[in-house]
């Protein structure tokens, strides 16, 4: 069961020695923060594993948190900064989240799909695969806004870029979400939204 | 450009001004592309909004805070003393050894400090030692000694930027 308290009287606790406290508070935020790394990863297993060094990274600089955010818009630029790290040391190609024109396109994996496949299946599952697709900046500014509970003003604290920016990222990362959408279903796209 | 879309995903998000509400609100009563694509960005709005979030392992916590403390037990002893006891220490001899100069300082009769003779130490005469052939043959291997390390230095170097 989590704690009541506030994330700030966890953290209180947890620079007092209370290692207990710093655990209620990576239940109450394992969840998003796996979600983000996801994104980044595409891979449960790296995902798991960035998200474990983003709490530890969490950890060690917690006395550094000034309390001028939310505790979560300070984590998610830890996750966001490690993520991208991780990315690049594996190499894995993705557009710069200031470069807007460039993002992967994956080929429509459901080509040819059979239409009672697509009935049987899940709304959730076909947004996740078009989530899947989209590059890590889109689905990373979509899940921020979406289920971070993030103003624009705290997701361009996190991505460290101007609230603006941040407003016209999203409208295209839902652009291209909706494109994805709608290559992948066709016309059971139309049932669908 | 702002495009229809645009508009209303801002209209949808409340990021529009006042202005640009009430002139999205007219369109969405008289345009009917408006209605439509409103009806469409709205639904997808709500899809997202109720995406689930992934879920970690069962054991996601516990290797976390496992980490954390086997990065506990491996830190250093110096990051666990405490720098005040360090600090009371370290008074605790300054304030002693100043105390017993002070003592010692003031227990010296000066008037007698003058007449004090320093005693004569007699060196010995290494001049011979320096010109014998001893001397010479043991600069020799010294110099051997250390064309053998400076090569031995140089060979690693070599191999590691090889490699």
């Amino acid at each position: 069961m989590q704690s009541k308290l506030s994330d700030i009287d966890l953290i209180k606790q947890t620079l007092a020695g209370n290692q207990a406290a710093y655990a209620d508070l990576i239940k109450r935020h394992q969840r998003f923060v796996f979600t983000l790394a996801m994104r980044f990863t595409k891979s449960r297993e790296d995902a798991e594993e960035v998200a474990q060094d983003c709490f530890i990274k969490a950890y060690r600089s917690l006395d550094t948190f000034k309390q001028e955010s939310k505790f979560s818009t300070w984590l998610y630029r830890i996750v966001y900064t490690t993520a991208m790290t991780s990315l690049r040391k594996k190499r894995v190609d993705t557009s710069s989240i200031d470069d807007e024109e460039t993002y992967i396109q994956v080929e429509n994996v459901s080509s040819g799909f059979d239409t009672n496949d697509v009935e049987n299946k899940s709304r959730s599952f076909y947004l996740n695969q078009a989530i899947e697709q989209l590059t890590a900046d889109d689905a990373t500014i979509i899940t921020l806004f979406y289920k971070g509970e993030q103003s624009l003003e705290e997701i361009a604290q996190t991505l460290g870029i101007e609230a603006n920016s941040v407003k016209v990222k999203l409208f295209r990362a839902r652009q291209r979400l909706k494109e994805k959408l709608e290559r992948n279903l066709k016309h059971e796209v139309k049932e669908l939204i | 450009m702002n495009s229809i879309e645009e508009k209303l995903w801002s209209y949808i998000d409340g990021t529009c001004t006042a202005d640009e509400r009430a002139a999205i609100d007219l369109l969405l009563v008289e345009n009917e592309t408006y209605q439509q694509t409103y009806l469409e960005l709205l639904a997808l709005n709500r899809e997202i909004a109720g995406m689930e979030l992934e879920e970690p392992s069962m054991a996601f916590t516990y290797k976390v805070m496992e980490n954390i403390r086997a990065e506990h037990a491996r830190q250093p002893l110096k990051t666990h003393i405490n720098n005040n006891i360090i600090k009371v220490i370290g008074g605790f001899f300054i304030i002693t050894i100043t105390t017993m100069l002070i003592m010692v300082l003031a227990s010296i009769n000066w008037s007698v400090a003058g007449q004090v003779s320093v005693p004569t130490v007699k060196m010995p005469d290494f001049s011979g030692i320096m010109n014998s052939g001893v001397f010479k043959g043991f600069m020799f291997f010294d110099v051997v000694l250390l064309l053998f390390v400076v090569d031995g230095f140089v060979r690693k170097r070599v191999l590691y930027k090889q490699s």
